[in-house]
């Protein structure tokens, strides 16, 4: 059981990384607080399914379209939606919410209320270490998770684009005064932001089938991720969600199957009281 | 200005859709509302109500209406949620002045209608929450055409496993009203007829079922009581395919329509063979002559065969309130009342009646019966009870 337990809380700490990284780069940013980030992951869901399904396109050219649509569509956002809202937190704040309520009605009207799974990239189940069974497809996850988020790192570690992102959210200002075009890097971190959640969209939904509101439950989850992490701290979101993982499964293993998701909120709040600005946020001073 | 000019848009997309849930007004025709999910996790149920309702409405229509005039449905939407479902109940009293309220299958909510439709002295016709204590509370207004946790557990699910001879039991309950009570329910029925069991309960809204699945797997039962609902049921029979426990154990959907769903094979493949679950509709096993003309009406109106019976639980609700209100000859609450407590009609499920002894919750509830459906090579066989079985319990 504490195998099991452990094998599950890493892949699934995983994909909760990988969606808050997203969110937290948004609010390391922009500070923009994007209440409709979970409603990309399920667009990302929902486009794997129709271009592997519809258009009968290999699952991993479907994904990388999937990902690629969602950026565009999160740039378009920015565009039209968001940056008019720059310098009023509030006021994002409302326009995301509303704009999850939309994305939430369309999906149910164009979609339809059942859950839509694009294909398995492999199938079956594996005996590990001669303990458990474990689904392959789920295996295949948590390396694609890590890869993505190793690519994510290695470009804000190695790019230029990434040392913009880096400047803009230690000190935007002063960014600004160095010729680096705030607005543009806006925009693509925001659709960069989008990305990422469809990233793990499209890693997870054929393991958990894509619904209209199933994208509730990953915002949240992302947001304490966050929280937990430190506002705007890319480790932070890592670390986070591998906490994050790993309590919700010994927790169920060892304490109690019928509160999963409330072990998330009581480390959230215990970690908030001895540090009130996350594991790894910076203090306010 | 162009702040404004967003907002605007993003509030008029709200307020469009909240307004596309609003009924065009007819002239001159008795209403009645309907209370279910069109958005949420169970939002499947109110699409099998909205076309249940088309069917019915149709039928009656056809067939003389209501006092003389059309039947009109007005659908409000609860989401499942017990705030949402009173407020909707209220609604579609005091906003649209129906004559009775027909539906829900969310037992939380249901339990939250209740307490309305008591208050406002509102005939209330539940037709797929299966909680006890909806009609438990013996209200005078409250009525159910649906199955009940306690008739779904004593009549058919423990009978079944008595008859299929299995030795060792798991009942895994979501945490709502309708899982808690049905795993409560199960439970004692497996005591009494010397079965052994384990249980445990998991989240309404939980995707990852594996610990859980580890739990059950460990105490190597033969059979699999699983009262999840939704999408959740098919990660959980995925799942269980996954880590091993089935085919081995046999998983029972203790709620049916789920595995009902057109994406079901596709979201648990080939794990979903030998599947077991309960229905109270299959389509080489209709009861009455109004189940078969259910069947082609739906085949008519939308291309294919039925697959989620809530369409068919929602049909006859409204053939009953129809029957009951014109029987009464008025929408007069105590007399509408007084007309559902001596139906006798013959509905898709069997004839319709409702118990009127105060005490339990047999009391205004007609308990339709229900089906043990297996999957085989994805073909339905039903299992029990014996009189009806088209086939064996394959292992």
């Amino acid at each position: 059981m504490l195998a099991l337990s452990i094998t599950n809380g890493l892949v699934i700490g995983i994909i909760y990384a990988l969606t808050a990284l997203g969110v937290s780069l948004v609010v390391g940013i922009m500070n923009v607080i994007n209440f409709a980030h979970g409603e990309f992951y399920i667009l990302a869901g929902y486009f794997s399914f129709l271009f592997a399904h519809t258009l009968g396109l290999d699952p991993m050219v479907a994904m990388v379209l999937s990902v690629g649509a969602v950026f565009v569509f999160g740039v378009v956002v920015e565009y039209t939606l968001i940056r008019p809202t720059y310098g009023d937190e509030l006021y994002s704040l409302i326009l995301t919410f509303i704009l999850s309520i939309v994305l939430q009605s369309a999906y149910l009207l164009i979609f339809g209320p059942y859950p839509n799974k694009p294909p398995n990239w492999v199938k079956g189940a594996t005996d590990l270490f001669g303990l458990f069974m474990y689904g392959n497809q789920r295996l295949a996850a948590l390396f694609a998770g890590i890869a993505v988020i190793a690519l994510f790192f290695a470009m804000l570690k190695l790019t230029w684009f990434g040392r913009m992102i880096r400047a803009a959210s230690q000190d935007r200002e002063m960014a600004e005064l160095n010729g680096i075009n705030t607005r543009r890097l806006n925009m693509l971190s925001f659709g960069l932001g989008c990305a990422l959640a469809a990233a793990a969209g499209v890693i997870l939904s054929p393991v958990f089938p894509v619904t209209p509101t199933a994208g509730v439950p990953v915002a949240l989850t992302a947001f304490v991720c966050v929280v937990l992490g430190g506002m705007g701290s890319m480790w932070g979101c890592v670390v986070g969600g591998l906490i994050l993982g790993l309590v919700e499964n010994l927790g169920a293993a060892y304490v109690s199957t019928g509160y999963k998701h409330v072990f998330m909120f009581v480390i959230l709040i215990l970690v908030l009281l001895v540090r009130p600005s996350g594991l790894f946020g910076r203090s306010e001073t | 200005m162009k702040k404004r000019w967003v907002f605007a848009v993003l509030m008029a997309a709200v307020v469009g859709i909240a307004l596309g849930s609003v009924p065009v007004q007819a002239a001159d025709t008795v209403k009645i509302g309907v209370v279910g999910p069109r958005t949420g996790g169970a939002a499947a149920t109110g699409k099998a109500f909205e076309e249940g309702i088309q069917l019915a409405t149709t039928y009656v229509n056809a067939n003389g209406g209501v006092l003389g005039k059309d039947l009109e449905v007005v659908f409000e939407d609860t989401a499942g949620a017990p705030d949402k479902a009173a407020s909707g109940f209220e609604r579609l009293v005091t906003r649209d002045g129906v004559a009775m309220v027909l539906g829900e299958s969310h037992s939380s909510a249901a339990l939250a209608e209740i307490e309305v439709a008591n208050r406002l002295k509102v005939p209330f016709v539940v037709v797929e929450a299966w909680a006890d204590p909806i009609t438990a509370k013996n209200y005078r207004y409250v009525f159910r055409a649906g199955p009940s946790n306690s008739g779904v557990v004593n009549d058919t699910i423990a009978k079944w496993v008595v008859h299929e001879g299995f030795k060792k039991a798991y009942i895994v309950a979501e945490n709502t009203d309708w899982g808690l009570g049905i795993a409560e329910l199960s439970k004692a029925a497996l005591k009494s007829a010397g079965v052994p069991y384990e249980s445990l309960v998991t989240e309404r809204k939980s995707q990852d079922h594996y610990t859980e699945l580890a739990k059950i797997k460990a105490f190597d039962p033969d059979v699999v009581l699983a009262f999840v609902y939704g999408t959740g049921l098919h990660y959980f029979v995925a799942q269980a395919g996954e880590i091993g426990l089935t085919p081995k154990a046999v998983v029972l959907d203790g709620a049916g329509p789920p595995s009902l769903w057109p994406d079901f094979w596709t979201n648990v493949g080939d794990y979903g063979n030998l599947e077991c679950f309960v229905s109270s509709m299959h389509e080489k096993v209709e009861l009455t002559p109004l189940a078969t003309a259910f069947r082609e009406a739906y085949v008519e109106a939308f291309g294919h065969a039925p697959t989620d019976y809530k369409s068919r639980s929602i049909y006859d609700a409204i053939l009953i309130a129809a029957d009951a209100i014109n029987r009464a000859g008025t929408t007069d609450a105590e007399k509408v009342v007084d007309a559902l407590e001596s139906t006798e009609l013959l509905v898709t499920r069997g004839t319709a009646r409702f118990g009127t002894e105060k005490g339990g919750p047999e009391y205004h509830h007609w308990m339709p019966p229900m089906l043990v459906i297996q999957w085989q090579d994805k073909e339905q066989v039903v299992l029990y009870p014996p009189e009806a079985a088209t086939g064996k319990l394959k292992r």
